[in-house]
């Protein structure tokens, strides 16, 4: 490699974000802007039952209301998510005979616009008789009232692990405890709610579909697979995307309806949600039950963990990956965290029920994970009076431990953990925060630090995302030098056009402004798995960075032979190329690219024509830990029960950095996320199995205004992997709940609270506080 | 999420609102529209007509003349925060004010509005209440006075009939010091319990919003001992049929009446500025 390339000039800079200027002048272009000519749009009529058999339908007045095209049941199209047998069972993209869930598509009414389309679903009448819905997951493991699916258990996923030597470790281990840790469904809430346009061009027989997504190629094949058509008869256009967090990494009903819809009716088809259909039918997350048993020392030392994790995924399992799957089974084999528990037993239920379908949301396991496992941390320090922190410290993998092998039997590749705490804990003034906390608890003021030390596994062969398990990158340096690169990445925010810019300016020697990003064409793009699971920095930006050396390898090879030099002595920089110490033996990148387009006779022999190619690039290990440390610092009032978050510091690991900024960018996301999870948002459902938090006034998100200064600093342990990236897009929020929820349990220590739930809400702060009274 | 579809027609006087409300029933005024176009989105109301007021000038104005507050039903909750004679004179009101929603909905939001919507978590029904005030509102017959203990019936219900329109509230000077306070689970939301109280020394009266269905002045003593006090409290709320009666729900209607009557022991100024120190950025 070449000495620019080891001393990158772009990668680790604080680069402002290239998106930024459309996005923050209203210019960007999301899915609701595309408007074609002719276009029609959908409503669909959902099912305001979780549980009831369709009787029948009167769909004639809908049919013959204005501006109505079409009026669309299960009949029309009967089309199974999960044709495959993954599962036993696979929703109908219009509920067939059944409902299961309240927001279920029934029927999909396509008019000339939205008003009209909502206007002719009013009419629609569909009689249904109910059934008893499935609303407890603990009940549903026992097929109790019934089963969701009557062909189909309730439970669709089980699995068990144990550690050897698990029992008779846990069984000698002088102390016990037990706790129930619980979850409530959240959901991601994308300031763009999802959306799915589809244009059939009647000269190619093509169809264009717009998409709002985390994975162009992904939902190009699952529409191709699941509506029988040719792979290449689908091209997959993802327009600005608002926000995604794993909710839009799925294959939804409405998306295929769409589609159908355009096929069938020869026109563009639009479906934009509203804010209420997200609530009900965007995947739900996070609604897991774990019941903790931990065996441990008296000098806090955790021997081992016993853990049933459940989970309710919902009415079917979501399209094409279960969430209630992915949040237990990654959960079950890292949930002894950061931490040198030697071992560890679990069983995982995950069950059908008569709510949404639960998918990823950022973070999916992690949040659920690391609040258990802080929990218990914090429960074992409390039992034997000893210093939180220092029974973190007694039971932190150590450096000299990597690579080390947990419990579970994952292979953590180095970290910082127990460097990312102690500087954390500096940063936050642990040191004198005990005697400022009892300070001010002798004035009725309870104040509490809570510390989350998370690990976070990025860049896994699978996710989200898909399995696959690398990403490519075409790139193309054009005839007059600019660089022009397609990458199979999904963005909905992440900034991937500047930061793979900047690893490819770096690698083939041009400046940043020179280097266009394009994403989400799967006419344009290679085949990449998208956006999820933390993996498009280390596999994204590692195949850029593979792309552009390979490049750059080519621009060299051109270079020495036309300034008649050895390949090891030219040098790439600023769009030139020289030779080095002899900085007039010099051609610009431009020169280089025009031979390599026009003037090919002057192409060394064996070099291809042109400057274009497609790199590919697969970690070659299956999985890189980031790492880090959040410690909040909240005050409780025990007299309203509100929470403030008064103090918040991050040491953030995640190997090598692209751009801190964007880094950074990403923990303030997280964290205020971590404070919606933490204090405000909770999908309730009724005993009915009507899902109550509908708006935004039900469902509470956090505000600016709740977010506090965050003060963050960086660690870096790089990776093996290209450019010693590791991922980073959800750490923040895997650490963020269990670090403020923690802080809360510390604050009321007084009241023997021990924070067991997520969100932690006035009222059950209130409860806490009085019933000691 | 689109409303039904209605007709729409801009006046800019009340007999013309009010002949246009006369002629279709099912008519609705629309002001600040920051409840009403929620609610028609949801499709919970259908109005054939919306009747918008927005451009009659005479329901405009602030007038203090030494003995009222006469606040048009058209002056934005943002307008009664920042004007100078009610923070000197009725800082109660400004302190109110500040907590309804966000900017962008108190540059809208109008107090006639929330008077008429009658939602039982907003702060405006419950200042009428506490304060005495009348509330004068026009129908074909003209005009009538309501007194605000009267004007509200229930949750989003008043007295006001279909072909009426609030045009003004009258606030007496009140002769004692009032205090406010309010919690919501973040700023600017509906209030989870919020209470106005008022110091005659010794007793008293509160009111509480976010409580019960309706707003409701009740009397009560009020001893200097803070836990003779929390009993008082609990003793008033005993009058209240509570909605979604719970624990957490009457502990926080006693922590805002008590709150509330620390409030109304500040002098005007103090008081404007202590309440916004006290954990309300603004």
């Amino acid at each position: 490699m070449t000495e620019q390339a080891m001393r990158p000039q772009f990668m680790g800079a604080r680069v402002k974000r290239v998106e930024d200027p459309r996005l923050l002048t209203g210019q960007a272009r999301y899915l609701d802007d595309i408007d074609l000519p002719g276009m029609l749009e959908i409503a669909f009529v959902r099912s305001p039952y979780p549980s009831a058999r369709i009787t029948g339908m009167e769909l004639n007045a809908v049919k013959s209301a204005a501006g109505v095209r079409a009026v669309l049941t299960f009949e029309d199209c009967p089309i199974l998510l999960w044709q495959r047998d993954s599962y036993q069972v696979g929703q109908p993209v219009l509920a067939h005979n059944e409902v299961r869930y309240v927001g279920e598509p029934v029927v999909a009414v396509v008019a000339e616009d939205r008003y009209q389309a909502e206007d002719a679903a009013e009419l629609a009448v569909v009689h249904y008789e109910p059934l008893q819905p499935v609303l407890d997951m603990v009940q549903a493991i026992e097929e109790l009232p019934r089963r969701v699916h009557s062909h189909a258990s309730n439970v669709f996923y089980h699995k068990e692990y144990t550690t050897q030597g698990f029992s008779d470790a846990f069984a000698q281990a002088p102390r016990h405890l037990a706790a129930t840790f619980r979850t409530t469904r959240q959901t991601a809430v994308t300031l763009e709610p999802r959306g799915t346009a589809a244009m059939p061009d009647p000269a190619s027989g093509r169809m264009t579909v717009y998409a709002s997504t985390q994975s162009p190629h992904r939902i190009r094949g699952d529409l191709a697979e699941l509506l029988g058509w040719p792979e290449n008869q689908v091209r997959v256009i993802v327009p600005e995307v608002g926000g995604g967090f794993g909710m839009k990494a799925n294959t939804y009903p409405e998306d295929v309806v769409v589609v159908w819809a355009a096929r069938h009716l020869g026109k563009p088809v639009k479906w934009v949600s509203d804010r209420t259909e997200s609530l009900l039918t965007d995947v739900h997350a996070r609604d897991d039950i774990h019941e903790v048993e931990v065996a441990y020392q008296d000098d806090g030392r955790i021997i081992a963990i016993r853990d049933h994790l459940m989970a309710d995924g919902g009415a079917y399992p979501a399209y094409p990956f279960s969430g209630a799957v992915g949040e237990t089974s990654l959960a079950s084999r890292v949930l002894t965290g950061p931490y040198q528990i030697p071992y560890i037993e679990t069983v995982i239920d995950c069950t059908y029920s008569n709510k949404t379908p639960l998918g990823a949301y950022r973070g999916v396991w992690g949040p659920i994970a690391s609040f258990v496992q802080e929990g218990i941390v914090d429960r074992v320090a409390r039992s034997l009076s000893l210093d939180p922190a220092e029974v973190r410290r007694i039971n932190m993998i150590r450096p000299d431990q990597f690579p080390f092998r947990n419990a579970a039997g994952m292979i953590y590749d180095a970290g910082s953990y127990g460097e990312s705490m102690e500087e954390a804990l500096r940063l936050i003034n642990y040191k004198d925060f005990r005697v400022r906390q009892s300070a001010l608890r002798a004035q009725g003021r309870y104040r509490g630090i809570g510390i989350s030390v998370f690990v976070e596994p990025t860049a896994m062969a699978s996710s989200e995302a898909g399995s696959v398990g690398y990403e490519s990158v075409f790139i193309r340096v054009e005839p007059t030098g600019k660089v022009t690169a397609a990458m199979g990445l999904g963005p909905t925010g992440q900034g991937h056009e500047t930061t793979m810019a900047q690893l490819i300016a770096d690698q083939v020697g041009v400046n940043l402004e020179d280097v266009v990003i394009l994403h989400g064409d799967t006419d344009s793009a290679p085949f990449g798995g998208g956006t999820g699971g933390s993996r498009s920095g280390p596999i994204g930006g590692g195949a850029a960075l593979v792309a552009g050396r390979e490049m750059r390898q080519r621009l060299v090879k051109l270079a020495a032979h036309l300034l008649e030099a050895a390949e090891e002595d030219i040098e790439l920089g600023h769009g030139q190329a020289w030779v080095a110490g002899v900085p007039d033996r010099a051609m610009t990148i431009r020169q280089l690219a025009e031979i390599a387009y026009t003037h090919v006779k002057r192409i060394p022999p064996g070099m291809p024509i042109g400057l274009e190619l497609v790199a590919r690039y697969q970690p070659e290990q299956s999985v890189s830990f980031s790492n880090g440390t959040h410690i909040a610092e909240v005050e409780v009032d025990p007299l309203t029960g509100l929470v403030q978050v008064v103090n918040y510091v991050v040491v953030n690991d995640c190997g090598r950095l692209i751009n801190p900024l964007i880094v950074e960018g990403q923990i303030h996301g997280g964290v205020a996320q971590g404070i919606g999870s933490a204090f405000l948002e909770s999908l309730r459902y009724g005993d009915d199995g009507q899902l109550m938090t509908t708006s935004l006034s039900d469902y509470l998100l956090p505000e600016a205004t709740d977010v506090p200064r965050i003060t963050i600093e960086h660690l870096v342990t790089p990776s093996a992997g290209e450019g010693g990236i590791k991922g980073m897009g959800e750490g923040s929020l895997i650490g963020a709940p269990a670090a403020l929820v923690g802080a809360v349990s510390d604050a009321l220590a007084p009241f023997h609270v021990m924070v067991d739930r997520l969100p932690v809400t006035p009222d059950d702060v209130i409860e806490w506080v009085t019933a000691r009274v | 999420m689109k409303p039904a579809a209605f007709e729409y027609q801009r006046v800019t006087t009340v007999a013309e609102a009010v002949k246009l409300l006369r002629d279709a029933p099912d008519a609705k005024v629309i002001a600040g529209g920051q409840s009403l176009v929620p609610l028609m989105n949801f499709r919970l109301t259908r109005p054939s007509l919306l009747v918008d007021v927005n451009g009659i000038k005479a329901l405009q104005h602030v007038v203090w003349d030494g003995t009222y507050l006469r606040i048009g039903s058209l002056v934005r909750h943002q307008q009664i925060a920042d004007h100078a004679e009610i923070q000197k004179h009725f800082p109660v009101l400004a302190v109110a004010a500040r907590h309804i929603g966000h900017w962008a909905i108190r540059n809208r939001g109008t107090i006639g509005g929330s008077l008429a919507h009658a939602d039982p978590a907003s702060e405006w029904p419950a200042a009428t209440v506490a304060l005495q005030a009348e509330i004068d509102v026009e129908g074909p017959q003209g005009i009538r006075t309501v007194p605000a203990s009267e004007f509200f019936q229930g949750y989003y219900s008043t007295v006001l009939q279909p072909d009426e329109l609030v045009v003004a509230v009258r606030i007496p000077y009140p002769k004692f010091r009032l205090g406010f306070a309010e919690i919501a689970r973040r700023l600017g939301d509906f209030a989870l319990a919020g209470a106005f109280v008022e110091d005659d020394g010794g007793q008293g009266f509160v009111t509480w919003f976010g409580i019960a269905d309706k707003p409701v002045r009740v009397h009560t003593v009020l001893p200097d001992n803070m836990e003779a006090r929390r009993e008082a409290w609990q003793q008033a709320l005993g009058t209240l049929a509570i909605a979604d009666d719970s624990k957490s729900r009457r502990h926080l209607a006693v922590q805002m009446a008590e709150r509330a009557w620390q409030h109304s022991r500040l002098e005007g100024g103090k008081y404007l500025s202590e309440e916004a120190a006290g954990g309300d950025p603004l």
